[in-house]
């Protein structure tokens, strides 16, 4: 019988408490990286090793090319895997391991078969971190196809995105946000809630605007259709929590609808995904849109790590606010 | 003739029928080199072929101390490794040529990617050097199932350098993974003599640094590296964690199908010894003569069967790319 209820839990306590049950049901899941063992540098791993001992959860040198490449490795041959990289800027340090063994090792075999992976990337700001402990490079996941990429934007997505990773046949690029690390939400107890990876919600139903962003800019978002809701600019507000596969159903949907769209994301604005996203909306329903996409993203510059600096390098509820205005003035 | 997987028939070097097997092996294997190498030429194939004659001893006298469960992560040049580990030349072939009767059901041309799960032959990295961690992985993968297997990550000297090389090695040789490490050393990365960028003479001697044994042994002789991988993979069944074995072996062809080599000696076969040869002389001479026969009509079989079979159409473009 399932566990049911909730509970009010942080954002990382939340995807380590899936880690936990999906320990508990799969023998084959093992968690590497380094500080893991004793308990993660963000708390994610809080109380694995106590539960399931250091041959589970394993502590590593610094070697990320290392750790992915065990990963790989390990999937390959049937165990499910669990690294928690520490920051997503260190995905480009094991670039081989992640971006061709993880991604194309089945493809270029001609192997049809489970391989099941979990690559954490914490990413974006948390605050004077500086360029290379900050970067969201939720992109690359989407440009070397054989990744699913996922980012929860809430506590009760991180769990269920986390389990649903541990089930799922194929590599996960798992993008944990920093800044949501430690904000507090309700979590279903269930040890089988997932959240389905490829499926998109609405947050905010509205009809003027569709919005879609993930990951930290779900909040702002919210917070921006709030403050222009009260000019008469009613904003839907998709979160699209997958990245590979995306749901272009839902997107599609509702652009249909308001004629008008916009996406905001933290990553960096050119090439990054709302570039992709902007893209298919107007190959599919040009016809149909009755403004330009807009896209509200960082600056195109390393972050500072002046900490004053870096905020004004990322979307601002105001930025969202005006973007939206923009959109309908057109 | 024993055409079983490695390690189910007997594995003892003063045993004839072990000795024959091994010889049937590299006779197949040298089969396909010369196929391989007489069709580059006459049909202009592609020069991502990477040829492996002259280093058959090494793959296939490796391969017979692993078990059918122990997993083979292996480099990209020649095909002994596959072979010797229980591949048949007709998946190889069909690969090479793109047909769907290849191991990789029609993607492939000339780099291998052969696998076959269920011999523990786990395939190949193209990123020269690649392999390192993931055979590590299988190795954990191992210890946290509480089994015995091993796993072999096979390589050329010209990636000894790679931060992964080492970072395996500190983690592997740290927490006495069953993991071996075998170079083919054949004294060239590409065309740059290994000599000139190497700070040490063997690739064997950066073991020492790790704690773990460094072994050296003539890889153009199959039993030698036998009896050199047998006693690694003893030691990593009983715990005691990697070994780093460095065969020398002998580059007979380019780097690549095709490749003039002109930055190598016009001399340089002169110190070639034939592996095959090496082995003959253990056989008695009947026997030799009726392997390598037995051996070239099964390849030419193969490489018939794989030219007549269809190639690949766009169906297999997005075939194995997701799985479920």
């Amino acid at each position: 019988m399932a566990e049911q209820g909730t509970a009010v839990m942080a954002y990382n306590a939340a995807m380590g408490l899936a880690l936990i049950e999906e320990m508990r049901r799969d023998e084959r899941v093992f968690v590497l990286g380094q500080g893991v063992a004793t308990g993660g540098w963000f708390g994610a791993e809080k109380g694995l090793a106590d539960e399931f001992g250091r041959d589970r959860v394993i502590d590593s040198n610094i070697a990320e090319a290392f750790e992915a490449g065990v990963a790989a490795g390990a999937a390959i041959v049937g165990m499910k895997p669990v690294i928690n990289m520490g920051f997503g800027d260190f995905a480009l340090i094991a670039g081989d391991e992640i971006f061709h063994k993880l991604a194309k090792w089945r493809y270029m075999h001609g192997l049809d078969v489970p391989m099941t992976a979990v690559v954490i990337f914490p990413i974006g700001v948390m605050g004077g971190a500086g360029p290379e402990h900050s970067s969201c490079p939720e992109v690359l996941g989407m440009h070397f196809p054989g990744l699913k990429v996922v980012v929860p934007a809430t506590p009760a997505d991180a769990k269920g995105l986390m389990a649903a990773a541990l089930r799922e046949p194929n590599p996960v690029l798992f993008h944990s946000v920093n800044s949501l690390g430690f904000q507090r939400g309700e979590v279903p107890l269930d040890p089988d809630f997932i959240v389905p990876i490829g499926k998109g919600v609405v947050r905010r139903a509205g009809n003027a605007i569709t919005a879609i962003t993930y990951g930290s800019m779900l909040d702002r978002t919210l917070a921006a259709a709030d403050r222009v809701a009260d000019e008469g600019i009613d904003i839907e507000v998709i979160d699209l929590r997958s990245l590979v596969p995306l749901d272009w159903e839902l997107v599609l949907s509702s652009v249909r609808r308001t004629h008008r769209a916009m996406v905001v994301h933290e990553a960096v604005k050119t090439a990054g995904p709302g570039a992709e996203i902007a893209a298919q909306i107007q190959e599919r329903l040009f016809f149909e849109l009755e403004a330009p996409i807009l896209r509200v993203a960082a600056k195109d510059v390393p972050l500072p790590q002046n900490g004053d600096l870096e905020q004004l390098c990322i979307p601002s509820v105001d930025e969202i606010a005006d973007a939206a205005r923009r959109l309908m003035a057109i | 003739m024993d055409q079983s997987i490695p390690g189910q028939g007997p594995r003892c070097p003063t045993d004839p029928d072990f000795v024959e097997a091994l010889f049937h092996r590299m006779a197949i294997t040298r089969a396909m080199e010369t196929l391989m190498e007489r069709h580059t030429r006459e049909h202009r194939f592609s020069g991502w072929w990477h040829p492996g004659e002259g280093q058959e001893a090494a793959g296939i006298g490796a391969t017979a101390a692993m078990r059918r469960d122990d997993y083979l992560f292996y480099q990209g040049r020649g095909c002994a490794w596959a072979i010797g580990k229980g591949m048949a030349p007709d998946p190889i072939f069909g690969d090479l040529f793109g047909r769907i009767t290849g191991a990789t059901r029609g993607k492939g041309g000339g780099v291998p990617h052969w696998a076959d799960y269920s011999i523990g032959v786990m395939g190949e990295g193209a990123t020269l050097g690649s392999v390192y961690p993931l055979a590590a992985g299988a190795a954990l993968a191992a210890r946290l199932r509480r089994t015995d297997q091993v796993a072999l990550a096979n390589f050329g000297d010209g990636t000894a350098t790679r931060g992964t090389f080492h970072e395996t090695l500190v983690h592997a040789a740290a927490w006495k993974l069953p993991l071996i490490y075998f170079c083919e050393n054949n004294g060239l990365l590409v065309g740059t003599r290994l000599a000139s960028v190497s700070p040490t003479e063997n690739v064997a001697d950066y073991a020492a640094g790790y704690g773990i044994p460094g072994v050296i042994v003539d890889g153009q002789d199959a039993l030698a590296v036998f009896e050199a991988t047998t006693a690694a993979i003893a030691r990593a069944r009983a715990g005691d964690g990697p070994t780093l074995i460095e065969a020398k072996v002998f580059r007979r062809r380019g780097h690549y199908a095709g490749d003039p080599q002109h930055y190598r000696a016009p001399d340089y076969a002169s110190a070639y010894r034939d592996p095959l040869a090496l082995l003959e002389a253990r056989l008695a001479p009947d026997r030799a003569l009726a392997l390598r026969s037995a051996a070239q009509a099964q390849v030419q079989a193969a490489y018939e069967a794989a030219l007549a079979a269809p190639g690949a159409d766009s169906s297999v473009i997005y075939r194995d790319l997701y799985h479920g």
